[in-house]
């Protein structure tokens, strides 16, 4: 192996590598449920009205990540992470503020908060075209909602293998 | 033929370098309005729309059968599509009809109907109808930091200098790919130290960029392109439904995601299927709305040569902004490429988006030389500050920046250079010399720094990615190197990627973190005496100009 | 800035293909696999006389001494190889980059920076894209060593190698028209040391900001002018180079 093949292949490795650890589950508090209504753009910024709501996936709240506690080695990367409630409450606020499509898409990326990086990276490469036979995407969509319970993922993954099909996006249609 | 003196005087103006090219609407080279662009039409049959712009859906392509199912509010789409243009386009630029009722129309068109509207506007109507459009009240921009040494140093000196002077955005790239991660850091470090709540992107291959996100280098991405036809589109190697899931995937981790687009990009890429640059971009637009992205960087951006070079280009420029704006998405409006050896027409290019305001009214001012701008050099650097800052004061506009004392970007520029050497050496990168520290403090451009040693600077790149390091062990070696508020501007940005609220269309940051967004400064212009207006300490600060005489000291 | 551009020849070009468009009554798009090919536009065509000019896509490639194809290429074993890739309408439909530099004098200087490193130069064209990342990428496959440049006919030139996305690389060469003669030489240079497993300093980048505004139009048409002779589907040639 030659240093810059090593190199090259590390580069690779590393792009789908998930360096940090798989999220946990998220933890069955649920502020946005707590609420119990869809958030308005009257909740807006969440950060200043509801800080008690910013949990990262661990749980972990916002004010728990002081200078201090990261110094000393008590932030873990994952306790940075924006959490499915979160995104499932900026969601509604778009949609309060007349974007539904932007909720669309944030309700995607809730879906996506418990697949670990290097997966998600992996998912995303077998959507461009050329790279997946047909089975290879309903696979993945069968992935997504078995595993990670991303359902509304699952089904616009299973639209674009049906789509790849008819317009000749599919591993060795180029 | 004998020459007239006057026409030989004036062939050595700069404009004559300029590129300008006759319509050619079979390949594209036609900016609005083409003899083979689409007549709006709209088919709905059980809620999904089964026929568009003269397409059944059997004939669709890819782009049509998305924009179908995703992009448009079919509930509306008859009504508004029964609509006459010049009626809409009427609306667009009239005062009295708010923002606020034009969206529903606007959402409920096909791209053939969106162009359609936008043709029937002269560029003052469009600036007018720009004005009222853009998602937040106020206006701003954003800058490049890049050399083309990719020297790391005097990234985030740079970067801290533009900080300084008020962009909220910025975005950097490499000369050499496999830099990314060492531009990324020294630009977020750079940015906080100028000023904090300024977020930052380095913009490479796709999957790389996603990653230098996810560990905490960059807030935010931009250029994640789309095209107008399937062609271009898959060349692009993607699809719509796979940038779909990348935008997802960008959310999911707490970043800020735009798309790119720009008339211009499908001529250059080969494939504009005969279509007007207009309809193609309006395709993109759509596309980006259907995937549920707050925002989008158009107006023609790097392919400017191309409208740039056909007749009313620079009218369909300011035209698709607008577009992007009627969909209700944040638009970093271009500006952002050299356009024109000459003056005046540098001046044109900028001055719709300039005098109208726009979410970012560069999508890259360009806040070094041009020289050292690996973007290939924008429409205004760092050399036209202090013409910008005149433009600003002469005609009372917010531009997005402030005027600056030369002792304080001295300060900052060290700072930033001095925090990046802590840095480095915390995480146990290639040394930054205090010679080095010394010339990005008072560099011109990459030429005045001591050169360093590539090859170890783009294997520490790679050891960066091999050894996992995150935001969090860059918090750490600032605060250890003594730059506690730096630190502790690094760690707010993280803060705000677990609270998620600069996801919202048209999000940026104050000096203290309060995000100003479409949804908490949404624009509510409804003639003279509504929407934004200058806060009076700014206005101040504009007037401020380093150059101006104070009469007292006549 | 440099300011060497030649105006007149400018206009002449992009007139000739112009020209040639309008002179051929029937749009050829052999790019899109679009079956309902959208260039072809339903606005009535001017039929003009005859023309000795043919539209792109439609001319018959030059007969070269110097660049032969000898088949269809092979993929390479030896990894003292570089394959150097170029696109489908380079030397054979058009002979210049957009500054005007010959083909030819590209592609020896090329080859004479992987040999002054002791590797094997191997030449293909590649016809499935005129994209001058994906054709790196397809290079890649066919070079022994993995590593491959590949060249547009405007001269946009990349350094590619396998396990890279298509659209990264190893080194970019975007702005055309300030790559001279030496930077190809150098190009090949630093190629076939990525081949040896070395890691060389990058090719230095010159940037001229204002090139791009000179020849971002001219750069559209012949990029146009290279889809054409795109083929679906096809592998690519192997090319025999002599340049005795």
């Amino acid at each position: 192996m030659t240093e810059i093949d090593d190199l090259i292949s590390k580069i690779v490795n590393n792009v789908q590598d998930a360096s940090s650890s798989e999220p946990k589950p998220e933890p069955v508090k649920q502020a946005t449920q707590a609420l119990n209504r869809e958030m308005t753009r009257d909740d807006y910024p969440l950060f200043q009205k509801h800080p008690e709501m910013v949990n990262a996936p661990t749980g972990k709240n916002v004010s728990e990540i002081t200078l201090e506690a990261a110094i000393n080695g008590q932030v873990k990367p994952e306790d940075l992470r924006i959490s499915s409630d979160t995104l499932k409450a900026q969601g509604e606020i778009a949609k309060n503020s007349g974007r539904e499509a932007i909720k669309s898409n944030m309700d995607r990326a809730a879906e996506l908060t418990s697949i670990p990086d290097e997966r998600l990276l992996e998912m995303y490469g077998s959507l461009r075209p050329y790279r997946s036979s047909k089975q290879e995407l309903l696979d993945i969509a069968d992935e997504l909602q078995n595993k990670y319970n991303a359902v509304i993922t699952a089904n616009f993954v299973r639209e674009a293998a049906s789509e790849y099909e008819i317009r000749k996006k599919l591993k060795g249609d180029n | 033929m004998k020459r007239q003196k006057r026409f030989e005087e004036i062939e050595k103006r700069p404009v004559h370098l300029d590129g300008f090219v006759d319509e050619w609407p079979e390949e594209g080279f036609v900016a609005m309005d083409g003899p083979n662009d689409p007549k709006p039409s709209v088919t709905v049959r059980d809620g999904e729309i089964v026929e568009m712009d003269g397409k059944t859906e059997d004939e669709f392509d890819l782009i049509d059968k998305f924009i179908a199912k995703h992009s448009i509010k079919i509930e509306n789409a008859e009504k508004v599509m029964a609509m006459d243009s010049v009626k809409i386009a009427n609306m667009l630029c009239d005062p009295n009809v708010t923002r606020e009722e034009i969206i529903p129309i606007t959402t409920g068109m096909t791209p053939a109907k969106a162009a359609d509207v936008i043709c029937q506007l002269n560029f003052v109507e469009m600036m007018m109808a720009v004005q009222k459009m853009r998602p937040r009240k106020m206006p701003a921009s954003q800058c490049h930091v890049t050399n083309i040494r990719d020297n790391p140093v005097l990234i985030a000196a740079d970067a801290a200098d533009a900080a300084f002077r008020g962009f909220p955005e910025q975005e950097t790239t490499t000369a050499v790919a496999r830099y990314a991660p060492l531009n990324a850091i020294s630009i977020m470090v750079g940015a906080q130290t100028g000023r904090p709540g300024v977020i930052t992107q380095c913009s490479v291959e796709e999957a790389m960029e996603l990653s230098l996100g996810m560990r905490g280098f960059t807030a935010y991405a931009e250029t994640i392109s789309v095209y107008g036809t399937e062609q271009v589109f898959t060349d692009g190697d993607d699809t719509p439904w796979s940038k779909g899931f990348l935008a997802s995937c960008y959310a999911s981790r707490g970043l800020k995601m735009r798309f790119t687009s720009g008339s211009g990009s499908e001529v250059m890429m080969g494939y504009a299927e005969g279509k007007s640059m207009l309809y193609l971009e309006s395709r993109c637009i759509f596309i980006t709305k259907g995937c549920g992205v707050q925002g989008l960087q158009n107006g023609a951006v790097s392919c400017i040569g191309i409208p740039g070079a056909v007749p009313s280009g620079i009218r369909e420029v300011l035209g698709e902004n607008l577009l992007c704006m009627m969909l209700d998405i944040e638009c970093a409006s271009g500006n952002d490429q050299a356009f024109s050896h000459s003056d005046i027409r540098r001046t044109e290019r900028l001055i719709g988006q300039f005098l109208a305001g726009t979410d970012y009214i560069s999508s890259g001012y360009s806040s070094v030389p041009n020289y050292d701008n690996t973007f290939a050099g924008s429409n205004t650097d760092a050399m036209d500050y202090d013409d910008y800052y005149a433009m600003q004061r002469d005609l009372k506009i917010n531009g997005g920046i402030v005027p600056v004392k030369e002792e304080d970007i001295i300060r900052v520029r060290n700072k930033a250079a001095r925090a990046l050497q802590s840095v480095f050496k915390g995480l146990n990168l290639p040394e930054i010399t205090d010679e080095e520290v010394e010339a990005a403090t008072y560099a011109f451009t990459s030429k005045d720094m001591p050169d360093r040693n590539m090859v170890e600077d783009m294997k520490s790149a790679q050891d960066i990615m091999d050894r996992g390091i995150t935001g969090v062990d860059i918090i750490k070696s600032l605060y250890e190197g003594g730059f506690e508020d730096v630190a502790d501007a690094v760690l707010k940005l993280l803060q705000q990627r677990i609270a998620g609220d600069f996801l919202q269309t048209s999000a940026i940051f104050d000096k203290d973190w309060n995000v100003i967004s479409a949804v908490n400064n949404s624009n509510d212009y409804n003639g003279p005496g509504t929407g934004y207006h200058m806060e009076d300490e700014l206005w101040e600060k504009i007037k401020n100009v380093p150059m101006a005489i104070n009469p007292s000291d006549v | 800035m440099a300011n060497e551009v030649n105006e007149d020849l400018l206009r002449k070009i992009i007139r000739q293909v112009i020209d040639e468009q309008r002179s051929n009554e029937k749009v050829v798009d052999f790019g899109t696999s679009n079956t309902d090919s959208p260039a072809v536009a339903d606005k009535p065509k001017e039929v003009q006389p005859e023309s000795n000019t043919t539209a792109p896509g439609m001319d018959a490639p030059l007969k070269l001494d110097w660049f032969k194809h000898v088949g269809p290429a092979k993929k390479g074993t030896s990894s003292d190889e570089v394959v150097i890739a170029v696109l489908p309408g380079f030397a054979e439909h058009m002979t210049e980059n957009l500054k005007g530099v010959p083909h030819k004098e590209i592609l020896r200087q090329t080859i004479a920076g992987i040999e002054e490193q002791g590797l094997k130069a191997r030449v293909i064209k590649v016809y499935r894209t005129a994209d001058v990342s994906f054709a790196g990428a397809e290079g890649d496959e066919y070079s022994g060593s993995g590593v491959a440049i590949s060249i547009q006919s405007k001269g946009t030139t990349i350094i590619h190698q396998k396990d890279l996305e298509p659209l990264s690389n190893l080194e970019l060469f975007p702005q055309a028209p300030v790559i001279d003669l030496d930077t190809y030489r150098a190009i090949g240079k630093n190629a076939a040391s990525y081949a040896k497993g070395e890691s060389p300093s990058p090719v230095p980048t010159v940037n001229d900001q204002m090139s791009r505004v000179q020849y971002q139009a001219k750069s559209a048409l012949m990029h146009i002018k290279e889809t054409k002779y795109v083929v679906p589907g096809k592998g690519p040639d192997e090319i025999e180079i002599n340049f005795d």
